[in-house]
Order: structure tokens, then sequence, then C-alpha cells
């Protein structure tokens, strides 16, 4: 695919808050590479009041974002997004401390 | 400490069943988003950037072994293994699954916690004096009271809806606020009046977020025994007059503001004149039944030995040494120190503590102090009633851990939002830069030499991480969608309160350590001896010589760079 902007539609799983893309066939991934590329703001916003009628028990609060997409990767453009796809950028657990449980 | 009785128990199990039925509706579809938000928000539960977050009442930072035995069972079973202290002396858990949620309820109703009123417009946890109870500065233990301010306000029906949040703090330590009760929207500092009584002085408006206030005194003097009829009165004209048009001009602090401190104070008095009936006044033997459950534990009769904590700190083991000056705290009973346990360790985020440190804590405190663990709002730990001779073994303990940092009160054990990584309000990063400042000035000797500075970080304006009483407070903006930091200088939480103020433009994030450094470098060129302190020395001089260092030039139109 041509380098350029696009947007997706993005939104949390209800089950576990985990942040979901919405793929182009309607269903919703948990890997921003899978997400559905829409061609403006306006598709976007149409899909994200579709979803939050018709898909509100598996997703809350959709909302479309604009995103770079070149070949398969999807890159979104601020700060938010980029940690929401790729998670926190620090250490989630503590190492153990080398106590047994 | 204080034991639930058949009410306590009964409010909290059906407010658990409620839950439970409430989250059964949303996962099958029966309610939406919206409809649930509010419901799940009442019982601590947000939706963070990647999962839910739970927020768990630690009501004045109390915990017994047995709670953070469960604490840590739950990070274990329902998390990924770790809890994070919050900066009002709660926890929370950063990835629970909804469905597990009631479980964890239920969870901590065994263990007499809950999440209730961790969110919402309500009145929230009721915070103190992490030293509550042992702090030879206190005229008396505040707990009573804040334990009585819990149940007051648990369920209260007039103040479950006010126009915002609102936060109370209690300190019975006149000459050091430990509790920052002048940032909150209600403030109670215990005080004694010429006849040698006991009561409040009542603080109000004060808060952090976008509209930084210190509170006023609203009551020099309030007869304890007035304490919750006063105090329903204040909630009572803000819950009538407080904005509800706008949510950033909806806390206490823009009404007190708005009408003047003495117009706010006439309308307080003024309702308290007319609704103040018996029912609202406390009564000696209720107030003696609650502060009974505070009771001193049984300390042993050790003879006082002013000269221990000298040599300890002054002995060969300098690890010890360190710790010693600055972790361990004077307390009222002689042969009894406080300890505070850093939760500030380079490469860790600040106030992350895992299931197994949790189960181990709540060990050491059945070995050596009475089974008791104070959350700080300075996400740190206290054990408040530990054998000074025991604590060369205690330090031991705690460094096995990767609990034995000594660095309280000092330059990196810093306040920190979880920012970016993880909050749905922040703008930027919060934790990466606490972890670079960890790294950067990791060094025994730099830390004592700098000396007593705090640094506190928010990713964004709502200041969770108190950026505004910071020595050195850092608040991340957006700039289109990049992540850049303001930095402050000249903020204090305590007695000597003050509001940061910008130094100058906003940093970008790989300029704003670099820029902390500087500032501190430039403080240890021109402090006018070891023993004045950063604080004092940025109220002495000014800004320019640290705008000089930061940006090159004193002139504030340059060093605001047009941002």
């Amino acid at each position: 695919m041509p380098a350029a902007n696009h947007w997706i539609v993005t939104g949390n799983f209800t089950d576990d808050g985990a942040v979901a893309w919405r793929r182009a066939d309607g269903t919703w991934s948990r890997a921003i590479a899978e997400a559905g590329l829409l061609a403006d703001e306006a598709s976007a916003k149409a899909i994200a009041a579709r979803a939050v009628a018709a898909e509100q028990r598996e997703i809350c609060d959709p909302y479309g974002i604009e995103v770079f997409a070149e070949g398969t990767t999807i890159d979104p453009l601020t700060a938010r997004q980029r940690i929401r796809a790729n998670g926190p950028t620090t250490p989630i657990r503590r190492p153990d401390s080398g106590i047994s449980r | 400490m204080y034991q639930y009785d058949d009410y306590d128990r009964r409010i909290i199990i059906e407010r658990a069943q409620q839950f439970r039925g409430q989250v059964a509706r949303r996962l099958s579809g029966e309610i939406t988003e919206e409809e649930f938000k509010p419901l799940r928000l009442q019982n601590g539960l947000y939706m963070q950037l990647h999962a839910y977050m739970l927020r768990v009442a630690i009501p004045y930072g109390l915990l017994s072994s047995k709670q953070v035995r469960k604490l840590a069972h739950i990070a274990r079973t329902y998390d990924k293994g770790y809890a994070h202290l919050t900066t009002r002396q709660n926890i929370q858990y950063n990835w629970p699954r909804l469905a597990n949620v009631p479980v964890i309820l239920d969870e901590l109703a065994s263990v007499e916690m809950h999440a209730v009123q961790t969110s919402g417009n309500c009145v929230r946890n009721i915070t103190s004096d992490h030293f509550a109870g042992i702090a030879r500065d206190e005229i008396e233990d505040p707990r009573p009271y804040c334990e009585i301010l819990r149940q007051w306000s648990t369920f209260h029906p007039e103040f479950a809806h006010l126009p915002r949040k609102f936060k109370i703090a209690v300190t019975a330590a006149p000459g050091e606020d430990r509790a920052a009760v002048r940032f909150h929207d209600i403030g109670l500092r215990m005080v004694e009046n010429a006849q040698g009584e006991r009561g409040f002085e009542v603080l109000v408006g004060g808060g952090l977020g976008r509209t930084p206030v210190i509170a006023e005194v609203v009551r020099d003097f309030l007869p304890k025994r007035h304490m919750l009829s006063y105090i329903e009165s204040i909630l009572r004209v803000y819950n009538l007059a407080g904005r509800r048009d706008n949510k950033h001009k909806a806390r206490i602090k823009i009404l007190v503001t708005a009408l003047g401190v003495e117009e706010f104070r006439r309308r307080v008095e003024e309702d308290w004149e007319k609704s103040r009936t018996p029912a609202l006044e406390l009564p000696d033997a209720e107030v003696a039944r609650v502060s009974a459950f505070f009771a001193p534990p049984p300390y042993e009769n050790i003879a006082a030995d002013p000269d221990r904590l000298i040599s300890l700190g002054l002995g060969r083991d300098r690890d010890l040494g360190n710790w010693v000056k600055n972790n361990v705290f004077p307390h009222k009973v002689p042969g009894y120190s406080a300890v505070v346990i850093s939760v500030k360790k380079p490469g860790i985020p600040p106030g992350d503590v895992s299931d197994t440190q949790l189960d181990a804590i709540a060990d050491i405190a059945d070995r050596f102090s009475f089974g008791h663990t104070v959350v700080t709002h300075t996400q740190n730990l206290v054990l408040p009633d530990v054998k000074t001779s025991e604590l060369p073994r205690l330090h031991a303990e705690l460094r096995a851990l990767d609990l034995g940092e000594a660095n309280v009160g000092k330059l990196t054990d810093v306040i920190t939002c979880p920012g970016l990584d993880y909050c749905d309000l922040a703008n930027a990063r919060s934790i990466p830069l606490s972890l670079e400042i960890a790294e950067r000035f990791d060094r025994i000797d730099y830390l004592n030499d700098v000396g007593d500075v705090s640094i506190k970080i928010s990713g964004c304006i709502n200041a969770c991480g108190h950026h505004h009483v910071g020595n050195i407070g850092i608040l991340g903006i957006d700039k289109r969608g990049e992540e850049f930091y303001q930095l402050m200088l000249g903020g204090s939480p305590g007695n000597d309160a003050s509001i940061g103020k910008i130094l100058g433009r906003a940093l970008a994030q790989n300029e704003i350590v670099d820029a902390v450094e500087k500032v501190l470098g430039r403080y240890l060129e021109i402090r006018d001896s070891i023993d004045e302190r950063f604080l004092d020395t940025v109220r002495r001089v000014g800004f320019d010589p640290f705008k000089e260092a930061v940006y090159g030039s004193a002139d504030p139109l340059e060093a605001a760079g047009g941002d």
C-alpha cells in the first residue's frame, strides 16, 4: 500500500479493557496492524457511531483516529495512540525479588 | 485499628453484590457502557488506556498485615503481580478483567476493605499524617476523627452527588503538615486554643489541578464535638452554590475564590447556626469508643537512648547508616522508631509493589511493627512501631527485598502519577522521567549533598503527581500530539505552603532531566551553606539564576520562548 494518512476506528474491549482496533470486516482485533483503513474522518465517525449502538456489548467508547499507513504497517500520529497501540513503555511487573511464594 | 461492626460489614457486602449484578448486565450487553460508567465509577473502577483500573480505598493509609496479604493475593491472582501506591494513600490495580472485579470486591470485603467512593463526585478517602498516632509533634491521634469522618461520609445520601469530587485531610501535628491539608477541599488541623482546649482549625478550598489554590482558614477554632455538623454546613453550601455547568470550575476552591472567603464563611456559619442539632454533636462516649480501636500497641518499656540512632547513622555499615539517617523518623515512645520503606528504586515504577514484596512486608510488619503498615501520599510505606534496636536487622531484610533504598525525602523519592503509560487523561508520560531521574542521580553522596528536595511529576494538568507543590515540579503537556514538559520551581505542600511557578518554555522529553540537573547544579553553586535547603535558596534568590542555568538567559521573554 502506498504511504498515506488514513483513519481507523478504535475502542476498548468490554471484557478486559484492552485496546481494540476495528477490522474491515467489522470484527475487532487487539493488533493495530489488523485495523481496517478508512479514507477520511467522516467515514471513521460514521462507523464509530454505528459501533456505539450495534457493538456496545463487545466494545466501549469507539472513536476514529488518524494514522499513517505504509505496506502492512500502521502508525498512529500521536504519542497517546502509539502507547495505546504498543502498551506501557515502562516495566509492567516488578522483577521478582527472589522470595519464593 | 478500626474493626468493622455488623453495619459496616453488611453495607460493603451488599454493595459488592449489587455490583456483581451490574457487571453481569454489562457483560451480557443488557446495559451500555454509557449506562455502566457511573455505576462502575461509584465502585472505583476506571477505564484506562490499556485496561480497567480498580482503586481500593485505604482509610488514612492504615493497613493490617492481614489486609496487606490480601492485597498481595489479589495482585497475584487477578492482576499482573503488583499493586500501585497512589498519592492519596490508596492502592490501584492496573489490569483487572471486568468479570473478576466482583470477586475482587468480595475478597476485599473479607478483610474489611472496599473500593467505594474512590471515584465520582463524592467525599473520597479521608487522608492523614502517615505518622498519625506515633508522631512526637502531634497533640492527639487524629485517626479516630478520620474514622468518624469515614463512617459519616460513606454512602451519605445528601453528599452522594456533589458538583465535583471532595477530598478531606486531617492532621494533629501543628508544627509539621505531613498531610498537605492546605491542598485539600477541607483540611482539618488540630490545635489548642488559649484555654488549652483542643479543636480544629478548619481550612477550605485548597486544591491542585488546573487551578492550584492554597486553602483559606474558614474557622480558627472548632470544638471537636462540632466536627461533623460544621463539615456538613460546608458541604451544604458547596452542594447548593458550587458550579455544575463546567467540571473545570466545579471544585469548592472555585466557589470560595468566587465568593471570597468572608462571604463563604458567612454562608457556612449561617447554615451551621440553623442546621446544627444535638444529633450531629459527637458524644464523648462515641469518640472514646472509636479511639479505643487506636489504642497504643503493647510497647515494651525501653529506656530512652538518643545516642543509639546517632551511632547507627555513623557506623561502619554505610548503607545502614544512610538508611537510618534518611528513612528512620522519631517516635513518641522511647526505644521505638518509625521507618519509611522507600518504594522508589531505580528501574522500577515509583509506588509499584509486587505481590511477593507485599507478602514479605506483611510478615515484616507482624515481626517488627505490631502488624501495621501505613501507605504515605508520597507513594511509600511506613512501619510505624519498630524497636530502634532492631533497625539493623530490619534494614537487612528490606534490602533483600529490594526495599532498602535510603532516599526518603531526597531527590530520587519522586512522586509520580501513572501518566500517559496508563492514564486516559494524561498528556505525557511521567514514569519514564521518574525512572531517568532515579537512574541519573542514584548516588547516595550526591543525594545527601543535595539534601531535602522534592520532585513531583504529573502527566497532565489534573496534577495527580502534585507537581504544583514540588520544590521541583514537572508537568507533562501535549504539543501537537507530542510530549513536552514544563519545569516549575518553588512549591511546597506543608506549613510553608507555596505553589510552584513555571521557569520558562516547555522542554522536550530528552531535555527535561538535563534541565533538572542544571537546576540542581546551580543550587549547589549558590546556596549560602550546606544547611540551606533547595526551596530556601529558590525563595532567597528567585528564578533568574535557574533560568540562566537551564535556558542560558534570565530574560523571561527569551526563556518563555513563545510557548
